[in-house]
C-alpha cells in the first residue's frame, strides 16, 4: 500500500460505522458489519474509506465529543474490531482514514474531568480557562442556533472554560506543550496500527489569541507543521486532511510550503456547484476556482457534494445565502446554522439527470472526491430528525427487514430508517440497484471507473474554456500527453455550444463512457449540441 | 398542384426573409444568452458621448433589483461609427461590483448586433423585440441611449409592474421642464387620449417596458410592413397595447434629459409620431369610434413636481414660422381644413405676439381634422403631417405663453382643459371620418 501522494489520486467514500450495517442485531452499525460491506465499496471502486469518530463518547454530538483517543466505542466493537476490518479493507487495496477531533473533547474525557477538578491540577492547563467571558471577544460563534457564547461557566471549578462548537465540548489549550504532545501521541497510536491518514476536524481554531477572530492564527499553523514532521519523519505515506470551512485564500496557508496538510476541504465550492446548477450558469463555480490559489504540487483539494453536516452556507454571500435558502431549503425544517440539513437527491429533487451531472463534476474537477455513503444510490434524507442526524439514517441495503442494515426490532434502531415511499428502502436499495444496468448505483460504478482510468483526474491542470454560452462549463485537464475535455451542461435546456479548441487543432475527441469517436478539431470552433444536464468527457488523441 | 407548391415557396421565402431580420451572428449570440427574464433593449446610433452612463446604470439597475432573474442587455445599433457598440459589449459588471458593491448572482451579457447601415428606430425596436421573442424574454425594456438622467431604480420600476403584478405595458412619467415635451402635451398625449380613451402620458416613450407575450403579438402586427407606422412603432405598441385589452400602467420615473436635437428633427419627429397615430386610425375605427370620453391609468410610485428652470424660446420665430406657414400653404389646408378652421387660423396669424392666441378648441379641431383628411388622403400623407408643423408652432406658441408664469398645477390644469376638448369633439372627428368632402 505504500505510495508517495496516494491521495491526489484517490476516491474516497465517507461512512459512519454507526450507520453502516449491524451484525450483532443491536440496531446499531458495528466494524464488524463494516467489514462484511467492504466487498460492496471494493465493488462501487472508490479507494479509501474516511470513517467518522468511533471513538468512546458520550455522543451529544455523534462521536464528535471524544471521551477517549485509544479506543473504540463499544456499540460499534472492540479494538480488535478494528483491526480486522483495517486488515480486511487494506487486503482489498481500500485505504482507510480516520476521524481525528484534535481541537476539543468531550467534557466527560479524563482530561477534562481532571482539569476542572482542582486549579492545581497538572492537567488544568490543558484547557483554556478563565476568570471572566469576555476574553477573546472578537470570536465569532458557529452553531448560532444552541450557543449563546463561546465560554461556559463550569460550576466545579468555578470558572468559565473556551468552547468554539457545544458547550459540552471543551477546547484543548494548545499553546501547552504537553497537550501537543499527547495528540501526536494518540496520533502515533492509530498510525502503528495502520490507519492511512487523518481528517482533522476543526483546525483553524486550535490556538487562540486577544484582539483576533481566534481562527488561522500564524500560531495554529507552526502546531501543524510540528505535526506533519513528525507525520512525515515517522509515518511518510500517511495523509493529513484539514477540515476548515474558510474561504479559499484563508485556506491556502493550510498547505503552507507543503509542510503542513497534504489535503483540505474545498469547502466554498460545493454551494457554488449547487448555485451554478439551479442558476443554469457557470458564474459562481468559475468565479470561486478562479479566486483559488495555486497549492504546492504534493497536495490536493477534497471535493465533496454532501457530508455528515449540513450544506454550509458560511463561505457564500448574503444575496447567495439567501437564495440557495430560497432554492433548497424553503421548508424551514430543512435549515441549520447557516446551512441546510438534507442530502444530495432530495436536494435535486431526486433528479437523476442532475444528481449525474453533478457526480460527474465532482468527479472531473480538480481534487479528491468524497462521496457520503447512501448517495451513490440517491438515498433520501429525514429532517424531522433532530441536528443533522436526518442525513446519519441507516444506509439501505435492501427492500427488507430495516432495508437490511439490521435485524434489530426496529424501534431499537439507534435512528428510524428512511420510509417514505419515494426514498424508503423499499423503493431506494443496493441490492435492487444492483439488479438493473441502469441504476444510479450502476452510473456511479461506471463513472467511478472512468474516472480512475486516467490520473488526469486526480493530478491534471485545469483550464477553463469561457464559451458565449454561459449555461455550459467546460475545462480541459491535463497531464502530461493526457488531455481530457469536459463539457457540463447546467440547464435544464438542450444547449448549443462553440468551444474554441484552436490549440488542440488535429485531434480526434474519444468520448469517455462509450469510446465513441467524434470529429476532428479544425479551426472553425467546435461547435457541441448537449442535452439537459448533459456531460461529456472527451479524451483528446492525435492520431 | 403547379400553383399550390409555388404558392407554398412563396409562403416559405416570405417567411425567410422575415427570419433574415436577425443576422446569423446576432442568432448565434442569441443562443449563448439562452432563455431570460429580463431583456433590455437600446437602440443607438452614435451615441458614445452619452451611453456610458447609461448602460452603467442598467447593469447596476438589474444587479441590484434583480439578482436572481436572467438578463440580457441587447442593443441594436444603426450603423454607429463612434464606437456605441464597443462601448456596450465592453462595459464589465466588475466595475458595477466595484463601484456600487452590487454582486453579480449570474453572468449578465451585453451584445450588440448592428440591424441596419443607417439608423431606423421601428427596425431597431423590432429587432429587439424579435430577440425577446426568441429568448422568451418575460419583460423587455427600451431605454434610450441619451437618457443621461436614467437611474438604476428605473429598471426597477419599469420592470416590477409586469415582473410582479402582470402588466403588460409600462409607460413613464418623467419629471420634466415645464416647457419640455411640448409636442406630447399638445398633441400626442390629447389625441390619443381622446382616440383610444386611455390617459397614457407619454405614447410615444423612449423608455417603456412590455410583458413578453405583448412583444410576441405586437411582432405579429401589420405595421412592420407600413413604413410609416414602423418609424412610429412605439406609439404604434401604446395604441397595440390598449386596442387589444392589455393591461397597462404607468410609472414615474424621474428627471429626463432632453436630447440636443436641431429644429429640423420636428418634420422627422412628427412624421414618426403624428404619422403613425394617424395611420393606426385607420384599422382602429371600429374600435376608437365606440368609444367615448376617457379613463384613468394605473399609475405607480411617487409623483413628481414640474421642473421650473427657465428655458429659452425664440418665441419671436415660432410666430413668423407659423405666419409664413399659414400664408404659404393655403392651396394645402384648403384640402385638409374646414371653412371655418382655415379663416380662424388666418385671423390667428395677423395677431401680434402680445395677444396671440391659439385657442385649444381650434387646436383640437384642427388635428381632428387633419387626423381626417390623411385617413381620406386627401393629399399625399407625409404632405399632411408635414402641413401640420407650422400650424403645431403656433400651438407651441400659445403653450409658451399661457403657461410663462404658471405653476407646475397651472399646466396642468391647462393641459386638462386642452384634453377636454379633444374628448368633447371627437364626434365631429367621427362625423368627418367616413364623409367623403
Amino acid at each position: 500500500m505504500r505510495q508517495a501522494g496516494w491521495y491526489k489520486d484517490a476516491i474516497i467514500y465517507q461512512v459512519h460505522v454507526r450507520t453502516f450495517s449491524d451484525s450483532n442485531g443491536d440496531g446499531i452499525g458495528d466494524f464488524q458489519g463494516l467489514a462484511q460491506k467492504l466487498d460492496y465499496v471494493q465493488e462501487l471502486g472508490v479507494t479509501t474509506l474516511w470513517l467518522m469518530p468511533f471513538y468512546p463518547s458520550p455522543l451529544r454530538d455523534d462521536g464528535y465529543d471524544i471521551s477517549d483517543y485509544r479506543s473504540v466505542h463499544p456499540s460499534y466493537g472492540t479494538l480488535e474490531d478494528f483491526k480486522t476490518f483495517l486488515s480486511a479493507a487494506h487486503d482489498r487495496g481500500i485505504r482507510v482514514i480516520i476521524e481525528m477531533v484534535a481541537n476539543h473533547t468531550s467534557d466527560q474525557h479524563s482530561w477534562f474531568l481532571a482539569s476542572r477538578s482542582s486549579q492545581d491540577n497538572p492537567k488544568r492547563d490543558w484547557y483554556v480557562w478563565s476568570d471572566t467571558d469576555t476574553r477573546y471577544g472578537g470570536t465569532r460563534i458557529i452553531f448560532l442556533d444552541t450557543e449563546m457564547s463561546n465560554w461556559a461557566w463550569d460550576p466545579v471549578s468555578k470558572s468559565y472554560y473556551w468552547h468554539r462548537f457545544f458547550s459540552h465540548q471543551p477546547d484543548l489549550n494548545y499553546d501547552n506543550p504537553a497537550v501537543r504532545e499527547e495528540m501526536w501521541n494518540v496520533m502515533k497510536f492509530w498510525l502503528e496500527l495502520g490507519v492511512d491518514g487523518f481528517r482533522l476536524d476543526a483546525v483553524p481554531y486550535l490556538i487562540e489569541r486577544e484582539g483576533t477572530s481566534c481562527e488561522n492564527l500564524p500560531e495554529t499553523h507552526d502546531v501543524i507543521r510540528e505535526l506533519r514532521k513528525k507525520v512525515d519523519d515517522q509515518f511518510p505515506d500517511s495523509m493529513l486532511l484539514a477540515e476548515a470551512n474558510q474561504w479559499p485564500a484563508d485556506l491556502r496557508p493550510y498547505f503552507g510550503n507543503g509542510d503542513e496538510f497534504h489535503m483540505a476541504f474545498h469547502f466554498p465550492l460545493m454551494p457554488r456547484m449547487f448555485m451554478g446548477l439551479r442558476l443554469e450558469d457557470r458564474k459562481p463555480i468559475t468565479e470561486i476556482l478562479q479566486q483559488t490559489p495555486e497549492i504546492p504540487a504534493s497536495c490536493q483539494w477534497c471535493l465533496f457534494l454532501r457530508n455528515h453536516d449540513e450544506l454550509t452556507l458560511e463561505m457564500v454571500t448574503d444575496i447567495e445565502r439567501d437564495y440557495m435558502y430560497d432554492i433548497y431549503a424553503s421548508d424551514k425544517a430543512m435549515r441549520l446554522n447557516l446551512g441546510i440539513r438534507r442530502r444530495l437527491a432530495p436536494l435535486l429533487d431526486n433528479d437523476r439527470r442532475r444528481i449525474e451531472l453533478m457526480n460527474g463534476m465532482l468527479l472531473s474537477l480538480p481534487g479528491t472526491p468524497i462521496i457520503y455513503y447512501g448517495d451513490e444510490i440517491g438515498m433520501g434524507d429525514n429532517i424531522h430528525l433532530g441536528d443533522r442526524n436526518g442525513v446519519r439514517t441507516p444506509m439501505q441495503w435492501s427492500g427488507g427487514w430495516n432495508g437490511g442494515f439490521s435485524a434489530a426490532d426496529p424501534e431499537s434502531l439507534y435512528s428510524p430508517p428512511i420510509l417514505n415511499p419515494v426514498y424508503g428502502y423499499q423503493a431506494v436499495n443496493v441490492l435492487s440497484q444492483r439488479r438493473s444496468e441502469h441504476s444510479l448505483l450502476s452510473w456511479m460504478k461506471h463513472i467511478i471507473r472512468i474516472r480512475r482510468s486516467s490520473p488526469v483526474f486526480g493530478s491534471g491542470s485545469i483550464e477553463f474554456l469561457y464559451p458565449a454560452n454561459h449555461r455550459v462549463l467546460a475545462y480541459v485537464r491535463q497531464l502530461g500527453k493526457e488531455t481530457v475535455l469536459v463539457v457540463n451542461n447546467l440547464s435544464s435546456a438542450a444547449q448549443a455550444v462553440e468551444l474554441d479548441l484552436r490549440r488542440y487543432k488535429g485531434n480526434i475527441l474519444i468520448e469517455m463512457f462509450g469510446r465513441n469517436v467524434f470529429p476532428r478539431i479544425g479551426d472553425l470552433p467546435y461547435l457541441l449540441t448537449m442535452g439537459p444536464y448533459q456531460f461529456y468527457w472527451f479524451r483528446l488523441r492525435r492520431i | 398542384m403547379w400553383t399550390l407548391l409555388t404558392a407554398l415557396n412563396l409562403c416559405w421565402e416570405a417567411e425567410l426573409a422575415e427570419e433574415t431580420l436577425l443576422t446569423d451572428d446576432f442568432l448565434r449570440q442569441l443562443i449563448n444568452v439562452g432563455e431570460v427574464d429580463i431583456l433590455v433593449g437600446l437602440r443607438t446610433y452614435n451615441n458614445a458621448k452619452t451611453i456610458e452612463p447609461v448602460i452603467r446604470a442598467i447593469q447596476t439597475g438589474i444587479l441590484k433589483c434583480f439578482p436572481r432573474e436572467r438578463a440580457v442587455i441587447i442593443n441594436a445599433d444603426g450603423g454607429s461609427q463612434d464606437r456605441t457598440p464597443e462601448l456596450i459589449v465592453g462595459a464589465s459588471i466588475d466595475d458595477v461590483w466595484s463601484a456600487s458593491k452590487v454582486y453579480a448572482l449570474r453572468t449578465l451579457h451585453s451584445i450588440s448586433t448592428p440591424y441596419a447601415s443607417s439608423p431606423e428606430p421601428g427596425t431597431a425596436l423590432r429587432t429587439i423585440l424579435a430577440a425577446a421573442d426568441l429568448l422568451r424574454a418575460k419583460v423587455c425594456v427600451v431605454v434610450s441611449p441619451d437618457s443621461t438622467t436614467i437611474e438604476p431604480d428605473w429598471l426597477q420600476q419599469l420592470v416590477r409592474p409586469i415582473y410582479s403584478d402582470n402588466f403588460d405595458l409600462v409607460s413613464p412619467i418623467y419629471r420634466r421642464q415645464k416647457f419640455e415635451g411640448v409636442l406630447m402635451r399638445n398633441l400626442l398625449y390629447p389625441m390619443t387620449r381622446a382616440i383610444y380613451g386611455y390617459r397614457v402620458r407619454e405614447p410615444y416613450a423612449s423608455e417603456f417596458a412590455i410583458s413578453g407575450r405583448l412583444a410576441t403579438d405586437f411582432l405579429t402586427k401589420e405595421i412592420w410592413n407600413d413604413e410609416r407606422s414602423r418609424v412610429g412603432a412605439e406609439i404604434c405598441l401604446t395604441i397595440a397595447a390598449i386596442t387589444g385589452n392589455y393591461r397597462v400602467c404607468q410609472s414615474f420615473l424621474g428627471p429626463k434629459a432632453q436630447p440636443d436635437r436641431g429644429a429640423s428633427d420636428l418634420v422627422a419627429a412628427m412624421r414618426r409620431t403624428v404619422g403613425a397615430l394617424f395611420s393606426s386610425m385607420d384599422s382602429n375605427f371600429p374600435i376608437w369610434s365606440a368609444i367615448t370620453g376617457s379613463q384613468p391609468v394605473t399609475t405607480l410610485g411617487t409623483e413628481s413636481e414640474v421642473m421650473e428652470e427657465p428655458v429659452r424660446v425664440n418665441r419671436k420665430r415660432l410666430r413668423e414660422m407659423f405666419f409664413t406657414g399659414v400664408a404659404q400653404l393655403e392651396p394645402v389646408f384648403r384640402s385638409i381644413l374646414s371653412a371655418p378652421t382655415l379663416s380662424e387660423l388666418q385671423r390667428i396669424a395677423t395677431l401680434e405676439i402680445s395677444e396671440f392666441n391659439y385657442p385649444a378648441d381650434l387646436w383640437a379641431k384642427t388635428v381632428l381634422e387633419f387626423a381626417a383628411s390623411y385617413h381620406k388622403s386627401v393629399i399625399n400623407r407625409d404632405h399632411i403631417v408635414q402641413a401640420l408643423v407650422p400650424l403645431y408652432r403656433g400651438r407651441a406658441l400659445t403653450f409658451l405663453l399661457e403657461n410663462r408664469d404658471g405653476s407646475g398645477e397651472d399646466i396642468e390644469n391647462n393641459l386638462e382643459s386642452l384634453c377636454g376638448d379633444f374628448e368633447r369633439l371627437k364626434p365631429y372627428l367621427v362625423e368627418v371620418w367616413a364623409d367623403r368632402k
